[in-house]
């Protein structure tokens, strides 16, 4: 029992950092249609930044974890949007009238450049951060326990915030409504007089903002990363995006959390050998079922 | 764009190069200008007003030269570029017919000109141009985007490793089976997924590529896992390529010439060479047979081909099954080549090499294929010189190629039809 | 003369070392993962080999001719591997190799070198395959997985009297293979796993993993795999209140494992194998001092790629620069090097290993286990 309800925690935080992340995929994809195939690595960059920014802080005597943690989330989001901006006006901007596989070729370039220049700048080397939060709540249940750390909690609080704080930008805001116009239809939108490559522009900023959000919570609580950690969490985030129906916001966090469950108790209760031979099962079995993902909207097929 | 002709404006120049050097300070800055060293850091202050200093000069240059009327008909060109397929005349005769022999010469030549190790690039060359020729035909001719084309390649490069361990078959024996089983994987994978649209077919693909690769890694018993296993090489009639062969003479011993290891890569290559010949030839036989016509009309619109009685499955299904056997024959040359094969040669950035290949080359043009194949196989070898920064410049060059031509290397020519005279009205 | 002024002599004799390498006779590479997720490696490698060929130069060479280095870079993909073997083979003509790093890649490499009659003495690669498969040309200065399993098992079962081990690799040729020597093993003596599983090279969250084996109650961890895995286990398993011993092999041998796993505390107790302590080796320990004064900590595999460099200029010098006769006379002969004397078998393997136990300490440091 407690080894189930300890794997149903694992898999909810590990779940809800896959969709932070998915949602950079999911926003992209709903606006311009493109696998974004560099998101991954921005992620790996936020990383980094978090990191620098940690030293550069503690450089200065700031050593109390509100004021560390609020200065890197800051400094993080603030450059990792940078780049997100910048990738998109360098790579994916003069490809906008091309066709989407031009696209999609020019985004693997870009995370062939990100990692290589991450290396090169700060070496191969395995980086780490100092544990900042320690401590943990432990619940028994029977002979067995529980434990979450207060970094995990702290985790599940701001995945959810951020992504209720970006709900209500999308929903509420003349950005988001610019932002949902612009998804609907791009031509449409312009003759409106929404000025779309400012948007686009805008969503990706979002999206990168999202994956520094991401990369500040992981690093604070695995401490370990590389130039190399985008691949594979680029990868599980965009199948989350997918399994939860791409181009949808709530989907893309639902797919995360599901995608997280299931890697988490498949793990636990059978092997994690052929734990991501089960994600990727489960994908499939879902498309079939469900062709455009859980919360995604069936494609119309208009004559 | 703006209507102004004549006139540079430095202001607006000087402007823009001062954003760009307040971005890429804010970019490079941090992750270049502090060292992480453990918890600790050091500051590289240099580095980073180098690098700010080339991006400011860069962009002044490029505000400057998009001034210029030669700039401004330069960047119209560009944002103007016009699209789809070349026609030509129905009589329209290819310059192709002289370059075509030609090229069949100098690739007979190839082996008795080149040192062992141009050889065994351009092997890796050929072996790049058959699979992309295979994807080609799933993504540039019938518009299925598949992420997971690796796991073909991996089907056939272990099917000749596993098959000559527990069967004894060889090389001969395994290039038809080799093929047939990628074709077999090909329609299992593809019957399930093909009413899947664009992207969503994308993501299983890519589910199925790794699904291979981790059965590869972990079915240990089977596949020996990570340690990888040795594939045999090609016989020419029972004659082996080796120094000292364990049953009947080497070829070398046969033939009484001194042991050379550069004959088995020249047999490998001729037969490669032949089999490639082959395969374009057909996939260009193809493009022009009722098949080939489905594939491209059901890339195009597929609700009119629906509507109009083709049957998209079968059609979506030849072009996965066609497709998986080429990337299969492209395993097994593969593994003979190496003589050894372990999962790490079919991770996913494979699969985005080969993808690379057939979007550089020219979605649906042949001869784009096979230059682009060569491009970007050959590409990270003339970068060995660039040391830690080659795959950094490979990244920068793909981004660059896709930007410069989006439509790829060679543009797709369809030659057109006219009725015959004398036929009825 | 005063310690400050060997080393001047020794670097300004370096670099003069380095300047005459512009018309070096004897070409040797370094092949390793320089770029790609294993760069780290191919960066120790480097270090080693550059320092070995740059000391040798300054003490005359390889009988008076210059070694010259060429990086080539393997990513530690088989097929980079052999394009890169047949390129040093043909293009560079080199007549040695220092390389590779991982087992995967020096596997289809060798076969090249055998073929071309270059001589092989790969620093890290220890899957036993590679040695097995009777090439002549081929050495390694690192144990073996099954050597490194051996001392690891009977230090569990012994030492520490385990009865409930969990067994965990990271699915690679190292890590696999290191797994798999400690659990037959262990096996042998008795103990059976109560449990074996793969992590996923590259991910950082293994908290389902680590619920596992405290399902299972396991009181030894053993981990076949290098620290950038074994940081976040380790960290995650101490934070989900698991007390079990760690124990790993050579692959966590860096300080970036106590960054990695965020802070000494989580590191206190971690026992792992490792070749005998360089530094217990009065040419070692010189080498060690000369490259903490450049600033280069010399972890891992740098002393290893130090050792390789030196048993291919002792053969090269032996057999007065024919390869295929260095080999027949490493396999038969001593040889002085920075980490003790050694001795090659039939094989090419290391006649004894020198796997020993350490443990690391509160403050992020080891140090060898004396037992």
């Amino acid at each position: 029992m407690d080894i189930i309800l300890q794997q149903l925690v694992n898999g909810l935080t590990l779940g809800s950092v896959y969709g932070l992340i998915a949602i950079g995929y999911t926003m992209v994809y709903g606006i311009i249609g493109m696998i974004n195939f560099a998101h991954g690595d921005v992620y790996m960059v936020s990383s980094y930044l978090t990191a620098i920014a940690i030293a550069l802080l503690s450089y200065f005597g700031l050593e109390s974890f509100p004021i560390i943690i609020f200065g890197t989330l800051i400094f993080t989001i603030v450059v990792t949007g940078a780049y997100g901006w910048v990738i998109e006006r360098v790579a994916y901007r003069p490809l906008r009238n091309s066709s989407r596989l031009a696209v999609l070729i020019s985004a693997i370039g870009m995370s062939l450049i990100l990692q290589n220049y991450v290396q090169i700048a700060q070496g191969a080397r395995q980086q780490g951060v100092p544990t900042m939060l320690t401590g943990a709540i432990r619940l028994d249940i029977g002979d067995g326990f529980v434990q979450i750390t207060y970094m995990k909690l702290f985790i599940l609080f701001v995945a959810f915030l951020g992504m209720g704080v970006l709900t209500y930008i999308i929903q509420k805001t003349k950005l988001g409504r610019m932002c949902r116009a612009t998804q609907q239809d791009r031509k449409m939108a312009s003759i409106l007089g929404i000025n779309t490559d400012r948007i686009i522009s805008a969503v990706f900023v979002i999206g990168a903002t999202m994956a520094a959000l991401a990369g500040v919570l992981i690093t604070l609580d695995y401490g370990a990363f590389d130039f190399y950690v985008g691949f594979i969490i680029g990868i599980k985030a965009f199948t989350a995006a997918v399994l939860g129906g791409i181009g949808s916001l709530p989907g893309a966090m639902l797919g995360g959390v599901i995608l997280g469950l299931s890697e988490a108790l498949f793990a636990g209760l059978i092997s994690s050998d052929y734990k991501d031979v089960f994600s990727f099962s489960l994908l499939v079995i879902i498309l079939i079922f469900r062709p455009s993902g859980l919360l995604g909207k069936p494609e119309v097929e208009k004559v | 764009m703006s209507q102004q002709t004549k006139g540079i404006n430095i202001v607006s120049a000087l402007k823009d190069t001062v954003i760009a050097g307040l971005l890429s300070l804010i970019i490079f800055g941090p992750v270049v200008g502090v060292l992480l060293d453990g918890y600790d850091f050091t500051f590289q202050g240099a580095d980073v007003a180098f690098i700010v200093s080339i991006v400011m000069a860069g962009r002044f240059a490029i505000s400057i030269f998009s001034q210029t009327e030669f700039g401004e008909a330069f960047l119209y060109r560009q944002a103007t570029k016009d699209d789809g397929v070349v026609v030509t005349a129905p009589g329209y005769k290819s310059r192709m017919r002289f370059i075509i022999p030609i090229m069949i010469v100098v690739g007979l030549l190839v082996p008795f000109i080149a040192s062992k190790y141009v050889l065994t690039v351009v092997i890796l060359g050929l072996i790049y141009v058959l699979l992309g020729l295979g994807l080609n035909i799933v993504v540039g001719l019938a518009g299925l985007l598949d992420l997971g084309f690796v796991g073909f390649y991996a089907i056939g490069a272990y099917g000749l490793a596993l098959g000559y361990e527990n069967l004894g078959l060889g090389f001969w024996s395994m290039l038809p089976l080799a093929a047939i089983m990628a074709a077999v994987a090909g329609a299992i994978l593809g019957f399930p997924v093909l009413r899947m649209h664009g992207d969503y077919l994308a993501i299983v693909t890519l589910g199925f590529g790794e699904i291979i690769r981790l059965v590869l890694t972990n079915w240990t018993s089977f596949t020996h896992g990570p340690n990888g296993i040795s594939a045999p090489l090609p016989t020419l009639f029972g004659l082996e390529f080796k120094r000292r062969s364990r049953e009947g003479t080497p070829f070398h011993e046969f033939f009484g010439l001194p042991y050379d290891s550069a004959y088995k890569y020249i047999f490998i290559y001729l037969i490669l060479l032949l089999v490639v010949l082959a395969v374009l030839y057909i996939k260009h036989r193809l493009t022009r047979m009722p098949i080939g016509r489905a594939w491209e009309a059901l890339r195009e619109d597929e609700i009119a081909c629906r509507s109009l009685g083709l049957n998209h499955v079968l059609v979506k299904l030849s072009a996965f099954m066609l497709g998986a056997s080429t990337g299969g024959l492209a395993g097994v040359f593969f593994a003979t080549y190496q003589g050894f094969v372990n999962p790490s040669s079919f991770t996913f950035f494979e699969s985005a090499l080969i993808l690379a290949i057939v979007v550089l080359g020219g979605m649906g043009s042949t001869i784009g294929v096979v230059i682009a194949a060569f491009v970007l196989t050959v590409l990270p070898e003339m970068l060995r010189e660039f040391a830690d920064y080659r795959v950094l410049m490979f990244g920068i060059l793909m981004v660059v190629m896709m930007v410069w031509k989006p439509r790829g290397l060679v543009r797709v020519t369809r030659t057109g039809f006219a009725t015959r005279k004398g036929s009825a009205k | 003369m005063s310690k400050a002024v060997v080393r001047k002599t020794l670097v300004s004799l370096a670099v003069a070392g380095a300047v005459t390498m512009a018309q070096a006779d004897v070409v040797i590479g370094v092949a390793g993962p320089h770029t790609g997720a294993y760069a780290a490696f191919g960066e120790q490698l480097w270090r080693g080999a550059e320092k070995a060929a740059m000391d040798i130069n300054a003490n005359g060479g390889i009988n008076g001719e210059m070694i010259k280095l060429v990086k080539a870079d393997d990513a530690c993909e088989p097929k980079q591997a052999v394009s890169i073997a047949n390129r040093l083979v043909d293009s560079d003509e080199a007549v040695a190799v220092v390389g590779h790093f991982c087992s995967s890649s020096s596997i289809p490499a060798s076969g090249i070198y055998e073929e071309a009659g270059v001589l092989m003495v790969t620093p890290a690669s220890t899957n036993p395959t590679l040695t097995e498969r009777g090439l002549p040309n081929v050495f390694r200065v690192c144990g073996r997985d099954d050597q490194q399993g051996d001392v690891a098992a009977s230090y569990i079962v012994d030492q520490l009297g385990a009865k409930r081990v969990a067994i965990l690799h990271d699915k690679d040729t190292y890590g696999k293979g290191l797994a798999d020597a400690m659990k037959s093993t262990m096996n042998s003596y008795g103990v059976d796993e109560v449990l074996y599983e793969g992590l996923t090279r590259g991910e950082k969250d293994f908290n389902a993993v680590v619920t596992k084996i405290r399902s299972v109650d396991a009181d030894v961890v053993y981990f076949g795999g290098l620290h950038s895995e074994a940081g976040p286990l380790v960290r995650q398993m101490r934070e989900q209140g698991l007390t079990a011993t760690f124990i790993s092999g050579d692959g966590i041998v860096s300080d970036e494992f106590v960054s990695v796993a965020g802070s000494p505390e989580y590191v206190d107790g971690v026992l792992m194998t490792f070749g005998a302590d360089p530094t217990t080796y009065s040419a070692g320990k010189q080498v060690v001092e000369e490259f903490r004064a450049d600033g280069i900590e010399p972890e891992g595999y740098v002393m290893y790629s130090y050792t390789a460099m030196q048993v291919v200029a002792a053969g090269l010098a032996a057999a007065d620069g024919d390869p295929m006769a260095a080999s027949d006379w490493l396999h038969s002969h001593k040889i002085d090097t920075v980490m003790g004397t050694k001795e090659f078998d039939e094989k090419g393997d290391l006649l004894v290993s020198d796997y020993v136990m350490y443990e690391w300490d509160a403050n992020g440091k080891y140090s060898m286990l004396n037992n």
